[in-house]
């Protein structure tokens, strides 16, 4: 454990001063003492395993995009933190008070700013703020409150035994979803821990923000459209985005999935637009449009149907200005100015530098203090007392030359609660966050939260790490209290929909290429082991010889190896390299394998723990093999059969346990499209041969179609041209051959359902009836043989006229947009383009 | 007081269609005590799908225009009538002194914000020396203002072509030539590093001198200068340092903003579109 040694006058969760167990953790520790010990013995370090295990088959390492990073995600220890239910009332009636607190400088800071001028708050903590978003300030019109309605902060345990406020959280409060996950996982591993507690479950207070979410829908609560805005699955966070979005019944969207159109938000789906009336955003304000904010990303027109009034984004953007660790200093006098009340639940000690007297204070003892960015309260602290001396001068250097721009907090050990250490257990400084939403009339405390054991000093504040140990925040009930129940909201009973609709089309669209992906990986590993085949016999016949020949170009045509590798004799070795180049990392194969495990990553949100192991674990595995040192056919034939039971249990677990629309549709559908293209262009190179040669043309056509067994069960040992090809071509029940394929096409399209695949489907039958035209053709021709290879261009032009259509399915459901730019952005770049006050 | 009419359009051609377009535009002169807004229309080509509009953070007034139909060419043509008659500024010598006003603007929370940093104007010890030099200890701010407005019309050469819109303060530094926004932004940053509050301020400048006059430069398109602030008494002041002007009655003004970003005539984002060409023509002419 890399976990900081507590400080020797740190405050004890669990013990008092006169060294005895606090009445609230006796239970806690009792339940521990239950735990049982049929793991030799070992209770508490079985719970903890398991808790890792749980959280890596189907929780938050499970949700990381790529592959798992051991050691790079959130852990949960086994033991909660419990708070004793008077305490947890104290510390959310001064969190509410907080929060109604940062919520009028909020609407002052964007209204009429009335603060700034009767001098309470200094034009600096406004102006010089980065997080004050000017666009979302209207001079001629007060804001349209509430602009805050989550809110969390962070706290700690000063030695007098009260909680301090480290930072205020204003923007997007992260980390409620997790600790949502801590509770799930750890009462389904542990349950043995929560028998004979009173602990407060957590799920009412979702309920509530829920219903909360629904009320701020511009067009009413009934039937309002909730969507979370994620930046998509390389953001930190995504893991909780993905459990929060699950848990509030939101829509997860990414900014491409969202388009602003007459002053409205909407999803762009498979069914068209679906208006979004509550966006809960998850990206920094500045992100979110790109015409006001500037930037690259974000959805261009959102601050207008923001405006406009059609969407709530929760919180507003620009919330996140009073998060500034300088505006602490101040919040005691507003309270009473503002509310007229204390405040209850008071900051860390915390100081602008740029006040009077404040920088004198903090120089003449540096080591005393956590110094941190005036105004980004997401920016870690610098630690003076733990600074070598060099870096310490030069950082009181640059304080002393600009004050304003700092802050210092006065350095306060947290409190230390016990965390699992082998099968002990030690004390760790704790760090708890807490959340609270807007119910529409106060504010309501989550009654739990994250408690976090801080990796380093520099984690005590800043943003919310990538990785870390959690604790359960347990909440204890009073006997006998009422446990409340969700609000009783009337909700109009859903429409019920089967078809694939809803499904925003970036999810279509990857899942697609997903199914053309894995596909393709099979068709390449087909297409590769039958090259072995032929390579490992030595010398070859003249016929192999041939079907070698039709194999590499095969190989070339897909890309596989490069062009300049010839098959056969002195070659063999060549080709050989070429197929493990292809494999490995970078190669064609590699790079096919590359994407699939994207792919997974950014459709992880619509996959079960279980199927995403399936698609992922395996994958990784082949992976490991391609890249082993040891070379050779025999070490090649074992990485593709890899490869093959991979892509067929991908196929088996998408079969047998994915609804069948939606996603699933898609994933098939990309299957079918990619293994239509490549059985023509298979049977092409397989039929490209002089007339003669036509039997090991064939062979090799129902050998790339795994068609062999079936063809001698029906015909015995007798090859010809018409049977051969009917059963690769045209026979409705061989899963390996090209009609089944185009069958299977249509179907799905016509499932998918919606409307717009009307001129898709007759696209789908002309092929059909093309390709069941063809072994017939060749049966009734004079010489079968001599049409059999004829039938090499059209095949060709088949394989084209598949990646048209292709092409229209996405065009029709993936709505591809261009992409955006900005103007009048530009560089100037010729006197004729100065423009905009470049006189 | 002068009448003027005011014809600014803009012309975007696009290589490929845009599909939807979102743009934001400040083209709409700014109502003042100085400056009356007589009429002014704007039209749009093709017509937009939705507009709004707004006063914005800074008094601005401010509009949005979202096109869904597809379209190869956007054109805004932006036209008004204006009175302007800006008052003479004090006698400069009886205006307090510098360090008198850099101290009342810090406690001013109406015009602090324009004394920070902004994202295209960070802090310069270069611009903030170049002007350090026109303000000598206890000088009368204006006396120190027209200087530094005429040392930046005499040291800077005007050349099109050479900055762009975000060009740091720096480059016009070094080589020494720019645009009426580069050293309108130099002359911000500098202000700004003395802890005086100066305000980028977009608009216009007569197109054609009167008779026997000079051209001024920046004419025949979007023009800015420099709101300075004399302190609570006299207030803001505008200083064009690309004509060595006291602003009077041959500018008038759009909005102002902290530097070009917050007060840009017309920006937008477009799907699609490909390369494309602008065209802007800018009329100032006394009606």
């Amino acid at each position: 454990m890399n976990a900081p040694l507590p400080h020797p006058s740190a405050p004890d969760e669990m013990v008092d001063g006169h060294g005895h167990v606090r009445p609230h953790w006796r239970r806690v520790l009792a339940a521990f003492s239950d735990l049982p010990q049929d793991y030799a013995g070992r209770g508490i370090g079985e719970a903890v395993r398991r808790l890792d295990r749980a959280f890596e088959d189907e929780g938050v390492v499970s949700l990381l995009p790529g592959a798992a990073r051991p050691g790079r995600a959130w852990r949960c220890d086994p033991v909660p933190l419990p708070l004793p239910a008077r305490e947890f009332a104290a510390l959310a009636e001064g969190l509410a008070q907080r929060a109604r607190l940062l919520e009028r400088l909020l609407l002052d800071f964007y209204g009429p700013q009335s603060l700034l001028a009767e001098g309470l708050v200094p034009p600096a903590l406004v102006f010089a703020n980065p997080a004050f978003l000017r666009p979302c300030r209207a001079a001629d019109r007060p804001p349209a409150g509430p602009l805050l309605t989550t809110y969390a902060a962070d706290l700690l345990r000063a030695a007098d035994g009260g909680w301090r406020v480290l930072a205020d959280r204003t923007s997007r409060a992260a980390g409620i979803g997790h600790a949502q996950e801590n509770r799930r996982i750890l009462a389904r591993v542990v349950p043995g821990l929560f028998r004979g507690q009173q602990v407060r479950p957590l799920r009412p207070f979702f309920d509530r923000w829920q219903d909360a979410l629904q009320r701020l829908s511009p067009r009413g609560p009934g039937n309002a459209a909730l969507a979370l805005l994620t930046p998509g699955v390389h953001h930190p966070l995504w893991f909780e985005h993905v459990l929060l979005a699950g848990e509030l019944s939101c829509a997860l969207v990414e900014p491409g999935d969202l388009t602003a159109r007459n002053g409205a938000l909407f999803l762009k789906t498979l069914r068209g637009l679906q208006p979004v009336d509550v966006l809960l955003r998850r990206m920094d304000g500045r992100q979110l449009d790109p015409l006001e904010f500037g930037g690259h990303g974000g959805v261009p027109g959102l601050m207008d149907a923001a405006r406009n009034g059609a969407v709530r984004i929760v919180n507003a953007p620009g919330c996140g200005m009073v998060e500034a660790p300088a505006l602490a200093a101040l919040l005691p006098e507003l309270c009473r100015r503002l509310l007229g009340e204390a405040l209850l639940l008071p900051s860390v000690e915390t100081h602008w530098l740029a006040s009077p007297g404040t920088l004198e204070m903090v120089l003449r003892a540096p080591g005393e203090w956590l110094l941190r960015p005036a105004f980004d309260g997401g920016a870690p602290a610098q630690h003076p007392a733990l600074m070598p001396e060099a870096a310490r001068e030069a950082l009181l250097r640059r304080l002393a030359e600009r004050p304003q721009d700092w802050a210092a907090t006065r350095d306060m050990p947290p409190s230390v609660a016990p965390c699992a250490d082998g099968e002990r257990l030690s004390p760790r400084p704790v760090i708890l966050r807490l959340f609270l939403a807007q119910d529409g009339a106060e504010w309501q405390a989550m009654p739990g939260g994250l408690a976090r054991v801080p990796g380093g000093p520099g984690e005590l504040t800043g943003r919310l790490p990538q990785d870390g140990l959690a604790k359960d925040v347990w909440v204890l009930a009073e006997e006998g209290a009422e446990i409340l129940g969700p609000a009783a909201l009337p909700r109009q009973p859903l429409p019920i929909r089967r078809a694939a609709g809803e499904l925003p089309s970036r999810v279509a669209d990857n899942m697609f290429w997903l199914g053309r992906h894995v596909e393709r990986l099979e068709g390449a590993a087909r297409l590769m082991r039958a090259a072995l085949a032929r390579l490992e016999r030595d010398p070859l016949l003249p016929r192999e010889f041939a079907e070698l020949a039709a194999l590499s170009a095969a190989l070339r045509h897909a890309g596989l190896v490069p062009a300049e590798e010839t098959p056969g004799g002195a070659a063999s070795a060549a080709l050989q390299a070429a197929l493990w180049r292809s494999l490995r990392e970078g190669g064609a194969v590699g790079r096919q394998m590359a994407e699939i495990a994207r792919l997974v990553g950014a459709v992880r949100d619509r996959l079960t723990g279980d199927i995403h192991t399936l698609f992922t674990l395996p994958l990784r595995a082949v992976q490991v093999q391609a890249a082993a040192q040891h070379r050779g056919a025999q070490g090649l034939e074992e990485a593709l059969a890899g490869v093959l039971r991979y892509c067929a249990g991908v196929a088996g677990a998408a079969a047998e346990n994915m609804v069948r629309a939606g996603g699933h549709a898609f994933l098939d559908l990309g299957r079918r499209v990619e293994r239509a293209q490549s059985i023509a262009a298979q049977l092409r190179f397989a039929l490209d041969q002089p007339a003669s040669r036509v039997e090991g043309g064939l062979r090799l056509a129902l050998e790339l179609c795994d068609s062999v067994i079936t063809y001698r069960s029906r015909y015995l040992g007798v090859l010809q041209p018409a049977p051969a090809l009917d059963l690769v071509l045209a026979d409705p029940g061989n899963p390996r051959g090209l009609a089944f394929q185009l069958r299977a096409i249509g179907r799905l399209l016509a499932d998918i359902g919606g409307g717009p695949e009307q001129d898709l489907l007759p696209q789908a039958e002309a092929l059909l009836a093309a390709v069941e035209e063809m072994p017939l053709a060749v049966q009734a021709a004079h010489d079968p043989a001599l049409a059999a290879v004829q039938l090499a261009p059209r095949l060709a032009a088949l394989e084209g006229e598949v990646a048209a259509l292709s092409d229209h399915v996405s065009r029709r459901y993936f709505a591809l947009l261009p992409p955006a730019q900005s103007l009048g952005q530009e560089m100037a770049k010729e006197p004729s383009v100065l423009f905009w006050g470049a006189a | 007081m002068t009448l003027w009419r005011i014809r600014h359009a803009t012309t975007y051609r696009y290589a490929e269609p845009v599909d939807m377009a979102s743009h934001m535009l400040h083209l709409s002169p700014r109502p003042l005590p100085h400056q009356r807004v007589r009429w002014e229309k704007m039209a749009c080509a093709p017509e937009p799908a939705r507009v709004s509009s707004s006063v914005d953070h800074f008094g601005n007034r401010v509009t949005w225009l979202f096109l869904d139909r597809p379209h190869a060419r956007f054109e805004v043509v932006a036209e008004a009538e204006i009175e302007v008659a800006f008052p003479a500024p004090p006698p400069a010598d009886q205006t307090p002194p510098w360090e008198q006003v850099a101290a009342e603007a810090a406690r001013d929370a109406a015009v602090a914000e324009f004394t920070f940093p902004s994202p295209l104007l960070p802090e310069h010890a270069g611009a903030r020396d170049y002007a350090a030099q026109s303000f000598t200890p206890g000088r009368p701010v204006l006396a120190a203002l027209l200087e530094l407005n005429g040392r930046i019309r005499r040291d800077f050469t005007f050349r099109a072509g050479v900055t762009g819109i975000a060009t740091p303060v720096g480059q016009v530094l070094a080589q020494r030539m720019g645009v009426c926004q580069d050293f309108t932004h130099l002359m911000l940053c500098g202000l700004r590093g003395l802890g005086l509050p100066a305000r980028y301020v977009s608009g216009y400048i007569r197109t054609l001198p009167p008779p026997g006059g000079v051209v001024h430069l920046g004419a025949d398109q979007s023009h800015a200068w420099v709101g300075a602030w004399l302190g609570a008494q006299a207030g803001w002041v505008d200083l064009d340092p690309t004509n060595d002007l006291v602003v009077r009655d041959e500018h008038v003004v759009l909005g102002w903003g902290r530097d070009f970003q917050d007060i840009s005539p017309l920006r937008g984002i477009i799907l699609g579109g490909g390369r494309h060409s602008l065209n802007v023509a800018v009329d100032l002419i006394p009606a």
